[in-house]
């Protein structure tokens, strides 16, 4: 058994301390440090293990150093153990409809602040849809590694529970081929939003509405299993802050990359926008096609779904929503 | 032993082709659909042993790419995943005789019947990824005629399995050259590969088109271009 299905185990029953202490334990075992052991040049991957014991806690939260990185048995510094309430794995986001269990109360703080749990109390008991956006990479490439021979041996399973042989010349390699093309498929997993925004948010004063439309948009639908694509449109009334436009397209290709639900991946990509930029507004438009509707099921072949989120100004002024999705449509 | 069964009515049998027609005799001296019949009433039996069996492999599926398994969303998945599965590989459960016994007519009809822009989903049995397109269909009838929709089905069976395109367009040609015995036929089938579209090389708006042109519409380029023509979009 591996490590990051133990990891898994181990949040869904709630046991996030024992999972932080179970994450860095198979991380050292894993990982050796790159470039000494100073502070702040642990791995990445310890770094990321003191994060796992609380999924709720955002990046800036992180102990920024670490001075002693990677000790074998060594348990989680204990200002790490206080979301311990962050059992349910939060793995695609926060709107799952599971019931969140309370943090500790604590003083609300500036969430930039590198103090572990306290930010992100705060920040949740206030709002638990806004945190999202900060959520942490739960999947890396090792991981990515480590799942494939468990992946293809499901994936022949499959092959021979549905009749086929899975020793024929066009089956031979298949569960493989499957198991790395669901792993792409999912990859928003793998990343975070914080990566792909850093550099490219940049001071303008520019109010006016910013859109860009008809980005490609390819996703799983999380019950069946079986693509979505479509279309999605955004449009922002920014507040002197502006983003890079190919990120835009990047923020939906991280959450869309996940087994999704139209409406939970247009909310957060729209609530995503909303932490990064701070604007005046943000709509989301998605339009997309469920081949679960349209391969099994109804068989309806040309029928859409239409999903939106409309936030700040967007919500709250017709005349804006009302351009927003004239210009979309044009 | 049932998947060499599937994989022998897929016409496939580790490389080499297996033509077998439901009316002959095995080796056990009974009709081959006979026979048939009789393992599908068997394999009935243990059709829910085979859906948990997808559904456990489902389970560890969702588990291996990192989800949560017990996440409200996901409670039923795996079986909803396996049903869906199975669904879309049903071709292999289906035969040409089951479905066109009835409609084979004799009528003295010999210009081209054409049915086109039949929908068309299948799944790639490189990646388990779909693809789904259209099909048009041609044939010259020699004294007898399918009806319509019977053309359709036939689609249907062979589409609904783990597919590459050039053998479903040639299964397809085969399957109606066998039934009606025409002067010709022609299978064209354009489609999206989603293993292309959304991984690997990732190119939106390529499509594959193979075909396949059976008797007359092979020797006689003029039949081959008024098909050709009379499916074109306009």
């Amino acid at each position: 058994m591996t490590a990051p299905r133990g990891l898994l185990r181990l949040y869904k029953a709630g046991d996030a301390e024992a999972a932080g202490r179970v994450s860095l334990r198979v991380h050292t075992l894993h990982f050796t440090p790159r470039g000494g052991s100073g502070p702040g040049s642990a791995p990445e991957s310890t770094r990321r293990s003191a994060t796992h014991a609380c999924p709720h806690r955002g990046f800036y939260a992180r102990p920024m150093e670490r001075s002693k990185p990677s000790q074998l048995g060594q348990k989680e510094q204990p200002r790490d153990r206080d979301d311990s309430g962050a059992g349910d794995a939060v793995l695609n986001g926060l709107f799952d409809g599971m019931v969140k269990k309370p943090g500790r109360p604590v003083a609300a703080s500036q969430p930039q602040a590198p103090t572990a749990g306290v930010g992100e109390s705060a920040s949740r008991t206030t709002s638990a849809v806004m945190e999202s956006w900060r959520e942490e990479r739960t999947r890396s490439l090792e991981d990515n590694q480590s799942s494939l021979p468990g992946l293809a041996a499901a994936y022949t399973t499959i092959l021979r529970g549905l009749g086929e042989d899975p020793q024929r010349q066009g089956l031979l390699k298949t569960p493989w081929r499957a198991a790395t093309a669901m792993q792409f498929f999912t990859k928003g997993y793998q990343e975070k939003i914080i990566d792909v925004l850093n550099d490219a948010i940049f001071d303008e004063d520019h109010d006016e509405m910013v859109i860009v439309k008809d980005i490609d948009m390819f996703s799983m639908c999380e019950h069946h299993l079986v693509p979505i694509f479509g279309r999605v449109h955004i449009g922002y009334l920014p507040n002197k802050r502006v983003l890079g436009l190919s990120k835009l397209a990047r923020i939906v290709e991280i959450y869309s990359r996940r087994l999704q639900v139209q409406e939970r991946l247009t909310k957060q990509i729209a609530v995503a926008i909303t932490e990064a930029l701070k604007p005046a507004g943000v709509g989301v438009v998605i339009e997309a096609t469920h081949m679960c509707m349209v391969m099994r099921g109804v068989q309806k072949m040309n029928s859409k779904t239409v999903t939106s989120t409309m936030l700040g100004v967007f919500r709250e002024d017709p005349k804006t929503r009302d351009e927003f999705l004239t210009l979309i449509r044009s | 032993m049932d998947y060499q069964q599937t994989s022998e009515i897929n016409e496939i049998c580790n490389g080499k082709v297996v033509t077998k027609h439901p009316n002959d005799l095995n080796e056990k001296g009974i009709r081959e659909d006979e026979q048939q019949h009789r393992e599908k009433v068997l394999k009935n039996l243990d059709d829910s042993t085979k859906l948990s069996c997808l559904e456990s492999a489902y389970t560890s599926i969702l588990r291996e790419l990192g989800e949560d398994v017990g996440r409200e969303g996901l409670l039923r998945t795996p079986l909803r995943a396996a049903k869906a599965m199975q669904f879309l590989t049903k071709g292999y459960h289906e035969t040409t005789q089951d479905i066109l016994n009835d409609a084979i007519f004799n009528e003295n009809h010999d210009e081209m019947v054409i049915v086109k822009d039949i929908d068309l989903f299948s799944l790639c049995e490189h990646h388990l990824v779909p693809f789904f397109g259209k099909v048009h269909i041609a044939y010259i009838p020699n004294k007898k005629v399918v009806g319509l929709s019977k053309l359709a089905r036939i689609v249907e069976i062979y589409s609904r399995r783990l597919q590459v395109q050039e053998r479903l367009s040639k299964q397809i040609a085969k399957a109606i050259t066998e039934v009606l015995e025409p002067a010709g036929v022609a299978v064209v089938v354009e489609a999206v590969h989603m293993c292309m579209v959304m991984r690997g090389v990732q190119k939106m708006n390529s499509k594959t088109v193979t075909s396949v042109m059976l008797g007359v519409f092979q020797e006689d380029p003029k039949t081959r271009k008024e098909f050709l023509a009379l499916t074109r979009k306009n």
